[in-house]
């Protein structure tokens, strides 16, 4: 005979179909969204490593100054193993719209590029460009572009299997598809571009691929030496340090682990606040409970009855969710990343691993919470049950609180202690949910904080470079010198410092002038804590030559990792070869020629990191913010309901003796309103100094430094938005207080 | 006359199954009396002291104590009724299981201006050593003795009781019934007490009789026994 007490189940969801639901839908919203969102990552990041072979990827690229004759290029293929392929490429600035774009001649054997929409270049008048710099300029098949003074067709709109992040620079801190692109031409298109901005860029692939990028970093040091034998390098990325090739892989997948381990997360509180539930309906239920145990019910039996419900809502949630994952989020999700990266063409497959991680691992956690729970109930005995007799606390005495304190207050204080692990649950899914909501909060302000900073504390408006000496008459100017060095610390990637030699009495830069030591910027400082007194050592690019040098102070310059010294010291540390002539000016230099600036830094280039992160980030952080909420009220609603439940007789007593629905609101509520209140406003601090230490983390594995700083209104804001949400919640339990009966207390306990 | 109830009729259901529990209800309590309500299940002797207690309303009459009609009254009105006038105890205590004993009784205190000392109620009821104990540390009548002392401790006008000894052994019950006896005696409390014990009636100065919602018998009990001295 089927287990007749089975049949209560559909009728125990009916009955608490409000509950049942609330709990449901989040967990569809979760599922659905984590598994559309494996789904997408999963099939983006299996196209991506595919890409690698399918478009024949580099295994690293390197500029020289200038083009290698055919001796060379065996020498170096023969001393490095490698064989190599001319990639040229010129930029020109865009006319009508601020971007550059780096142009490519035809790419046949390496680096191929995949055409998503339109067609590949016929015509030397004719352009494929990048798909993201396209939709970001507005551009389609037939749109005009002006370059070099050059009207150019738009073709067709394509992804760079070596550009799948737009990396303008190797040493850049943040990708920038608006204002740098790529484009492909045909062979003749491109050599009637002009030839001043035009780029020795040579990619290699090794004869033998080395095993991991520990083989592959052995074998690029030992590369760059013996390209140094033949040519003089200019640049040199191999493709495991390439941002272009290996951004929006890494990227891809650290999201995935992100992911997974939010997703567990949730569960755990659910799962909690599920066992939480089912306890307090077999504490209700003691009577029945106790009855059919007396009756012969086994333990087992009941534990598969009350394990039924979470566990039935959440297989239905998964189903569902699944559903919405593969058929709608799938798409959003992928949206998200194709918004950031210019990945090539990619197909939805069926990814197991997405299954397990959003239906067979929290079906796992649900199971495991809920039974322990159930079964340390269940391991009362039938009298136990029947008499309710169900704490393990009660040959204790109560702990004593301060008579000094009001009644009230006591009162109070006895029903947070009574429902403790109801509190808890509270405090760490609304820690959870506030870190959520600040995560969506802080960013925007932050970036435009930091973005400000930067604005605030430029040296100057422009800084050119040059690739040769030159002169301006600009009184504006102010001459310079630059080289770039590296950073030698064995914890962290190696990154590119700016030197910068200073005239004395320089308008742009106030340093002292008395060969003491150098001035870092506030940026270098911050992101690597270093103090005055101390030292850094750095090291040529591509030598072992190592400089150390002490550190005098520090210069208020937030915006890159640089060091400031005089001109003299300048002089004296480095040698003419690896001097560049740079000016500083707060005015364009319009009477030097193009073909001896090698680049021009402006604020635009310097922002490009926040306005980058603020156009791909911004529509996910409000999908966070509106999470964060939701899961705050569901959270706090729920399990503030139980306590509700729980206490219903208690409540209905208070009613009897005459306490006013504000009073026991007093007891009931606001016990809540504080655990809840309180918990936002120390989340609040708490979640920054995580962000902080979270951001600070990130940011060291990139080039260049991310100043967090967030404004103070912003946590106000946040702490508002979490007190409201809260208030929404209170007068849902407000009216639950009020419904609940005077008859409650009347009812004879089983 | 302090309590006054006026043809007071109540019914549950609807329709077929529609029962009249009470069928025009008329009595009358003098101030300080204590007035037992004897009956058969179903009789309607709850149903009428939870009307009298303001937590059930009639369908038709009304109930005045002091003058002060409960017909006429909103939810906030008998709230406030219930706070001025009324202590309840019943049969299964109804204390609040996460405070100790004299949080218990400091939750009847804290409803009214001029409560009476709460730690010697404790010692009156026996309870003072008990007072940091929480409800479910403390046997049945003892319970019970907290759920009186929280009702006393406001010093009400009525201390309305449902079956207060119903689910205690006769040693304890004798115990209870002496000690709302003394509190009738002590401070001038009207009592009305819903009992299906018969043997009670005999502490009683008024005893009521109901039957199917009509009072049979309202008597006046000349000769009191003394709690103590109850048998059954």
């Amino acid at each position: 005979m089927r287990d007749p007490i089975a049949k209560r189940i559909p009728r125990e969801i009916k009955s608490d179909i409000g509950k049942q639901l609330v709990i449901f839908l989040f967990f569809v919203l979760i599922i659905s969204a984590a598994s559309g969102y494996f789904i997408a990552g999963d099939s983006l990041i299996n196209s991506y490593n595919e890409s690698f072979e399918k478009y024949n990827v580099e295994d690293g690229n390197f500029e020289l100054f200038e083009k290698a004759d055919d001796a060379a290029v065996k020498d170096i293929e023969k001393d490095g193993g490698i064989t190599l392929y001319e990639n040229f490429y010129k930029q020109e600035d865009t006319k009508g719209f601020e971007s550059k774009l780096r142009i490519f001649g035809e790419r046949d054997e390496i680096n191929r590029v995949c055409l998503l929409s339109g067609d590949m270049p016929s015509a030397d008048d004719e352009i494929a460009i990048d798909r993201l710099y396209a939709k970001n300029h507005d551009l389609k098949k037939g749109s005009r572009i002006k370059l070099d003074g050059k009207q150019l067709t738009v073709s067709g709109m394509v992804a760079f299997s070596d550009y799948s992040t737009l990396y303008e620079n190797a040493s850049d801190l943040m990708f920038d598809n608006d204002k740098f692109g790529v484009g492909v031409m045909t062979d003749d298109g491109f050599e009637n571009l002009r030839d001043s901005h035009l780029h020795y860029v040579y990619s290699w692939k090794y004869d033998k691929k080395p095993a991991d990028d520990a083989k592959a970093k052995e074998a690029s040091e030992q590369l760059v030496k013996d390209i140094s034998k033949h040519a003089v390098l200019t640049d040199f990325i191999p493709a495991y340090t390439n941002q272009a090739i290996r951004f929006a892989g890494d990227d891809m997948t650290d999201d995935m682990a992100g992911m997974q381990a939010f997703i567990y997360i949730t569960i755990v509180i659910l799962a909690f606040i599920t066992a939480i539930t089912t306890d307090n309906t077999m504490i209700e239920e003691s009577g029945v409970i106790g009855t059919l145990r007396a009756s012969g019910y086994t333990r087992g039996e009941l534990l598969r009855h009350y394990l039924a419900v979470p566990l039935i809502t959440l297989t239905a949630a998964a189903i569902v969710g699944n559903v919405i994952g593969y058929t709608v989020m799938e798409k959003y999700m992928a949206m998200a990343y194709l918004g950031s990266y210019s990945l090539t063409s990619y197909e939805v497959r069926f990814n197991p691993d997405a299954l397990i991680k959003t239906t067979i691992v929290p079906f796992a956690i649900m199971f495991v919470i809920n039974l322990v729970t159930i079964w340390n109930k269940l391991r009362f005995s039938p009298l136990n049950f029947l008499r309710r007799d169900l704490s393990r606390r009660k040959k204790k005495k109560s702990f004593r609180l301060n008579t000094k304190m009001p009644i009230m207050t006591r009162f109070r204080l006895r029903i947070i202690f009574q429902n403790l692990p109801n509190y808890i649950t509270i405090i760490a899914g609304s820690f959870l949910a506030n870190f959520i909501l600040m995560f969506g909060m802080i960013f925007k302000p932050m970036l435009l904080s930091f973005q400000d900073t930067i604005s605030d504390n430029m040296l100057c408006s422009y800084i050119y470079i040059m690739k040769a000496p030159a002169e301006t008459s600009s009184d504006s100017a102010e001459k310079g010198y630059l080289t770039n060095l590296e950073t030698t610390y064995e914890q962290y990637k190696h990154e590119q410092v700016s030197i910068y030699g200073i005239e004395k009495d320089s308008r742009y830069v106030n340093i002292p002038h008395d060969g003491s030591g150098v001035y870092l910027s506030t940026a270098y400082r911050d992101k690597y804590d270093l103090d005055e007194g101390g030292s850094i050592t750095l090291k040529e690019k591509f030598t072992d030559k190592e400089y150390t040098f002490k550190i005098s102070g520090f210069y208020d310059y937030p915006a890159t990792i640089a060091v400031f010294m005089d001109a003299e010291t300048f002089e004296e540390t480095f040698d003419e070869d690896s001097r560049l002539q740079i000016y500083l000016s707060n005015k364009e230099l319009t009477d030097i020629d193009d073909k001896l600036i090698a680049s021009r830094i402006s604020e635009t280039d310097l922002t490009k990191t926040s306005r980058q992160l603020m156009r791909s980030m911004s529509s996910i952080m409000n999908v966070f913010m509106v999470f964060g909420i939701i899961m705050f009220v569901i959270v706090v609603y729920l399990l503030a309901k139980i306590i509700i439940e729980r206490n219903a007789r208690s409540i209905s007593m208070t009613k009897i003796l005459g306490y006013t629905e504000r009073e026991i609101s007093g007891l009931y509520v606001h016990s809540t309103t504080f655990v809840a209140v309180l918990s936002i406003i120390c989340t609040i601090p708490l979640a920054n100094k995580i962000l902080e230490t979270v951001f600070k983390k990130i940011f060291m594995d990139y080039s260049g430094y991310f100043a967090y700083i967030v404004p103070v209104s912003t946590l106000i804001a946040t702490c508002i938005i979490g007190i409201v949400s809260y208030l929404a919640v209170s007068l849902l339990l407000n009216a639950k207080v009020r419904r609940v009966d005077l008859a409650e207390a009347l009812k004879n306990v089983e | 006359m302090f309590l006054e109830i006026k043809n007071v009729k109540k019914s549950f259901g609807e329709g077929e199954s529609r029962q009249e529990v009470l069928k025009g209800i008329d009595l009358e309590v003098n101030k300080g009396e204590i007035c037992v309500l004897l009956g058969p299940s179903g009789s309607g002797k709850s149903t009428l002291l939870n009307i009298i207690g303001g937590i059930d309303t009639a369908d038709e009459g009304y109930i005045s104590i002091n003058g002060e009609k409960t017909a006429d009254m909103n939810e906030k009105a008998l709230t406030r009724y219930r706070r001025r006038h009324l202590g309840y105890i019943f049969q299964q205590y109804n204390l609040i299981p996460n405070l100790n004993i004299k949080e218990n009784v400091e939750v009847g205190a804290y409803l009214s201006d001029s409560p009476l000392d709460v730690d010697d109620l404790l010692k009156t009821l026996g309870l003072y050593e008990h007072r940091h104990k929480l409800p479910n540390q403390l046997s049945g009548g003892q319970q019970q003795r907290t759920a009186i002392g929280r009702a006393i401790v406001k010093n009400p006008d009525i201390l309305l009781c449902d079956e207060p000894t119903g689910a205690l052994d006769y040693k304890t019950s004798k115990d209870i019934l002496k000690l709302i006896a003394e509190v009738n005696e002590k401070y001038g409390s009207t009592v009305i007490m819903v009992t299906h014990n018969d043997a009670i009636k005999l502490m009683a100065d008024r005893v009521v009789k109901l039957r199917d919602g009509v009072i049979r018998h309202n008597t006046v009990n000349e000769q009191k026994t003394a709690a103590a001295d109850l048998e059954w």
